[in-house]
């Protein structure tokens, strides 16, 4: 039996502020859109956190970042899969870098991020979830509220499909 | 042949029971479709992880404590992001006022001890201004 101390949502906001925002970061390309979400999720953990129930705080953290990525998505009556040209990568591109490899890494970085923009959104989620943020496959499927086996196979045909793009 | 094209990712995440990796890699022995699907997925999977961990912008999140921050910058040194990151948890929560909510102490350790440990981009943010903090009062 492991103790329990208070969480508060400014202690959500200092461990996990900057997991939600690489999240959705690397589901849209674009760091206004993430940082609105990071917002809007304290919000909703902070009202959430005085009936959260001790259990799987990943699972529960998670669920509702998803939950108000994809209300936020439908908000703005637009697919999640629309990212602005320019804003692809943006951090890598203020990141200056002089050697040539370095301009080698962050083209491949920009390949991937584009890439993952075209999988289609159920795939883009699993997969950034398990390779960006580092959930289990067993957090992955409370947060996204699917059986494990639908994660693993989203998770493999994801990477797939990134695969395809990327060749 | 019947291929095990999804047990492959959860093979590379460690997602896979004991028989299911014996199956695994006995199927692996006698089928290049899936050996070329491993090492597609493995490609991709490091493709993905190796992206950056991107910043926080600034005054997104609540200040942290920057003595503890500039503690774990001067070791520079892996040990002392995950003491920094710990301290933080354990020292907030003795001066916070409780709220109706709980979290395993020990889960956050393990969790956020062993991450930082791991991945040297990850630690305390370092921020400014707490405005989502006076927005909620």
């Amino acid at each position: 039996m492991t103790e329990s101390v208070p969480l508060t949502w400014e202690e959500v906001a200092r461990v996990y502020g900057r997991k939600i925002y690489n999240f959705a970061y690397r589901l849209t390309g674009n760091s206004d859109d993430a940082a609105d979400l990071v917002q809007e999720v304290l919000l909703r953990v902070r009202r959430g956190l005085a009936s959260y129930q001790p259990g799987s705080f990943e699972g529960w953290l998670w669920r509702i970042t998803r939950n108000a990525f994809l209300d936020d998505v439908r908000r703005r009556n637009r697919r999640p899969t629309t990212p602005l040209p320019d804003e692809v990568d943006r951090w890598s591109l203020a990141s200056a870098p002089a050697a040539d490899t370095e301009y080698s890494r962050i083209s491949i970085g920009d390949d991937v991020q584009k890439a993952l923009l075209e999988l289609p959104y159920e795939f883009r989620e699993a997969v950034v979830l398990c390779d960006i943020v580092g959930l289990s496959y067993e957090e992955i499927a409370r947060a996204v509220a699917v059986p494990v086996g639908t994660v693993r196979s989203r998770i493999h045909r994801g990477r797939r499909l990134l695969r395809e793009s990327l060749t | 042949m019947t291929h095990l094209g999804e047990m492959i990712s959860a093979y590379l995440d460690g997602e896979l029971s004991r028989p299911e990796i014996e199956q695994l890699l006995i199927h692996l022995d006698g089928c290049g479709r899936c050996a070329a699907d491993m090492q597609d997925a493995q490609i991709v999977r490091s493709a993905v992880r190796s992206l950056p961990l991107l910043e926080l912008p600034a005054g997104l999140v609540p200040e942290a404590e920057t003595e503890l921050v500039s503690l774990h910058r001067n070791r520079g040194f892996l040990v002392g992001a995950a003491a920094a990151v710990v301290a933080l948890v354990i020292a907030i929560a003795a001066i916070v006022t409780p709220s109706a909510a709980t979290v395993s102490l020990e889960e956050l350790n393990s969790r956020y001890g062993a991450r930082a440990s791991l991945d040297p981009a990850f630690g305390p943010a370092k921020v400014v201004v707490p405005d989502l903090a006076q927005l909620l009062e």
